[in-house]
């Protein structure tokens, strides 16, 4: 849309701090028809609508990341603040819609007066009364909309009781626009210096106190409670916290239980991201088995239905089977956020943290990481700090993310002896601790670097505010839930279709047709002989060869070296692969007649036996290091803005997993495992 | 010169200044640490690290080098 079409349709633009209820605000204002965009130029996004049809208004609602005051003071406030000024695409707002938490009157009012100095037509939305009104008070609006010169509405977030009036305000407001010239807002920058804004403050002080009245009880007990809170010693009326909010911190913050109980959440949320996914993962897995060979058993033994089957439609699932995950873990932390848990668990986390780089906000994505890279590195928004955010992305793929999953059964498996089954579980739990902390120390490494690595500022800082806890709106974060799932299939999808299709190529090209001696065999075999003899004569296991060189040293052939290539668009590859080319066409239980394929295959060039003890830690050890999933490179791409970040990850990650392999294979060999 | 990093658990106390050679202190001030506030420091991580105030009706947490910039009268 350019600005001439833009400007004949007034633009409003939501603006307010954190946690003032500006979210749940642009809900109500746009219904469902928002779409998110990216800020020209900058990874930092933004929702835009059309305000819902009931409505009747004509309007573009833009809402961003909240916004303290009009001095940034991180790369995405600064995006907001100057998108304040001049939307590169939408151009200056005609109305701005300012929200204040009103129990927080005095510290959120900062923005609103800042933006009615700068000249923008400002309407004020003021939420939360009830937490206001729990401590017996209320909000004059007429006083605060004369003293503040501008309309003053009240909105119940949870109700949405003052919907109806706002939407007259704004129509008031935008019919004036077209009688009244308005002027451009100017920049306040050069009025932000510490005098200025401590004088702002103490206007507002004196504002709020004259616009914040107790509430007239009828019952006398609660007039009780106004004169205890209105205690005189203090004189400012609602300087009270929360009083539930103070003596559950008291237990979850507690200085002895409190890391107890953060760990305890953590826990319980990481590992049932993978329980309740799991049967939905494999709902979605099914549903596409199935589509493939419906597919296939339509369009026959050609090379389009295997472009459709084994490309396409292969493909689209690698993406969805992630989903569910995806779902999960972004209604949890959404929950958990909405409690106001979030924040208390990265003020816990932020000193160990610090140490290696990192911020207390770090440790949400970190989390996430376990489940999917990509939602992580979104997560990683929340970090005010750009070189903490970067290095943040940087580590994640390090989180042994579920997609290793697979690959680590299997490789367990080889490497548990069959009477010994309890053996299995614990190198399972060996990996994952290994893993963390070779996170850690690779973290602590890379912020030794970074400096060189990573080019930014530093301006390390914590400053969270720790939200009231409250009961969470699930409609609000089923929403939240939707719409980020929705970002990573809109981000990784394209991407990962269009390489799972090269990646197709590479592996059914040019011997598409093989010959193979079908004598006794039923058309299943038929069937799985033929992939197997297509890949092992592919351009992809050309690939393979000629990466030889680099596999000897590892003790492995090319034939380990076609899935590694392969599993580098998605790591699960890694076992499917591995079964076509060792030409396991038993269907019903791939992993026992694979496992047994591996116990019998022989080192092309040495003759020995291909998988060892050594080389199956070995190849542990690579997929712990090595970046194998191109979703997240190109997720990486996005949110740190270029291609330096995503290629430093693949060169370091991958080049330390050949190196860790190499030491591993080679070291246990002379130790005498083999 | 007391700064908010030395209180103690439930001690309150009130600012005097903020100090400038921080470079947090504007956003200190924004997020509502002015001269004239009382503030009473309510958590502390387990690792001593960050703290939380209890400020303008809210909670906040902060850095101890940031607390440290907080002057008390």
């Amino acid at each position: 849309m350019n600005i001439d079409v833009a400007k004949r349709i007034p633009l409003i633009t939501l603006v307010g701090p954190p946690n003032s209820g500006k979210t749940t605000l642009f809900n109500y204002l746009s219904g469902k028809n928002f779409k998110t965009v990216n800020y020209p130029g900058s990874t930092v996004e933004y929702y835009t609508c059309k305000i819902q049809d009931k409505y009747n208004i004509d309007a573009n609602l833009l809402d961003s990341p909240g916004i303290i005051s009009l001095n940034p003071n991180s790369p995405d406030e600064e995006v907001t603040v100057n998108s304040l000024y001049n939307h590169p695409e939408f151009g200056v707002p005609d109305l701005v819609i300012a929200t204040a938490d009103a129990s927080q009157l005095s510290r959120h009012l900062l923005l609103t007066k800042q933006l009615l100095t700068a000249g923008f037509r400002v309407l004020l939305v003021l939420t939360m009364r009830d937490l206001l009104e729990k401590k017996g008070l209320k909000v004059n609006t007429d006083k605060l909309s004369k003293l503040l010169r501008c309309d003053v509405v009240i909105v119940n977030g949870r109700t949405g009781k003052g919907i109806d009036e706002l939407i007259t305000t704004i129509e008031r407001n935008l019919k004036e626009i077209d009688t009244k010239n308005h002027s451009e807002p100017y920049s306040i920058s050069d009025q932000l210096s510490k005098e200025n804004l401590l004088n702002l403050y103490s206007e507002i002080e004196s504002l709020t106190r004259a616009v914040i009245e107790p509430i007239d009880f009828p019952d006398l007990e609660k007039v009780n409670k106004n004169i205890k809170i209105l205690n005189p010693v203090l004189q400012e009326p609602s300087l009270q916290p929360d009083l539930f909010t103070l003596k559950l911190d008291k237990v979850l913050l507690h200085r002895k239980y409190g890391l107890l109980f953060f760990f305890l959440i953590m826990t319980t949320m990481f590992t049932s991201i993978f329980w309740l996914a799991d049967p939905f993962m494999t709902l979605v897995d099914d549903f596409f088995s199935y589509l493939a060979q419906t597919s296939s058993a339509f369009l026959g033994n050609t090379w389009y239905s295997h472009l459709i089957s084994d490309g396409l439609i292969s493909g689209t699932g690698s993406v969805l089977v992630f989903l569910p995950q995806i779902l999960i873990l972004f209604l949890i932390l959404g929950l958990l956020e909405d409690t106001g848990y979030l924040a208390r668990g990265a003020m816990m986390i932020d000193k160990p943290l610090s140490k290696i780089g990192l911020n207390g906000k770090s440790f949400v994505p970190m989390l996430s990481g376990f489940a999917c890279a990509i939602p992580a590195m979104l997560a990683a928004r929340t970090i005010s700090n750009k070189r903490e955010r970067l290095l943040t992305i940087f580590i994640i793929p390090l989180m042994s993310c579920s997609a290793r999953l697979p690959v680590y059964v299997l490789l367990v498996a080889f490497l548990t002896p069959s009477d010994k089954p309890w053996f299995g579980g614990i190198l399972l739990a060996s990996i994952y601790v290994f893993s963390i902390i070779s996170s850690i120390i690779v973290a602590s490494l890379i912020n030794k670097f970074s400096k060189k690595l990573i080019r930014t500022e530093d301006n390390s800082s914590f400053i969270l505010e720790l939200p009231a806890y409250r009961i969470p709106k699930l409609k609000v974060v089923l929403k939240n839930s939707y719409i980020n799932a929705l970002h990573y299939i809109k981000r990784a999808g394209p991407i990962i279709l269009v390489l799972s299709l090269i990646i197709w190529f590479l592996t059914y090209m040019p011997n598409h047709s093989p010959q193979i001696d079908t004598a006794g065999l039923n058309q299943q075999e038929i069937i799985q002989l033929e992939k197997s003899e297509r890949l092992a004569t592919s351009y992809a296991a050309e690939l393979g060869k000629s990466i030889q060189p680099i596999m000897t040293p590892l003790g492995m052939d090319w034939r380990i070296g076609v899935s590694l290539i392969a599993a580098f668009a998605a790591r699960e590859v890694f076992v499917s692969s591995l079964a076509l080319i060792f030409r396991v066409t038993d269907d019903e239980n791939i992993q026992s007649s694979l496992l047994t394929a591996m116990q019998n295959a022989k080192n092309q060039q040495t003759g020995e036996p291909l998988f060892t003890t050594a080389t199956v830690i070995g190849l542990v050890v690579f997929f712990v290091f090595a970046l194998q999933c191109i979703s997240t490179i190109a997720v990486s791409r996005k949110e740190t803005g270029g291609w330096r970040i995503p290629m430093l990850q693949l060169i370091i990650f991958t080049s330390t997993a050949y190196l860790f392999t190499l030491i591993t294979v080679n070291g246990l060999k002379l130790l005498g495992i083999n | 010169m007391k700064t908010a990093a030395e209180l103690k658990h439930g001690e309150k106390a009130r600012i005097s200044d903020i100090n400038s050679d921080n470079p947090s202190y504007k956003r200190l001030i924004e997020i509502g640490f002015t001269p004239g506030q009382e503030i009473e420091l309510v958590n502390t991580s387990v690792f001593d690290d960050p703290m939380a105030f209890s400020i303008r009706g809210t909670l906040i947490a902060i850095r101890r080098n940031e607390a440290d910039c907080i002057i008390l009268s």
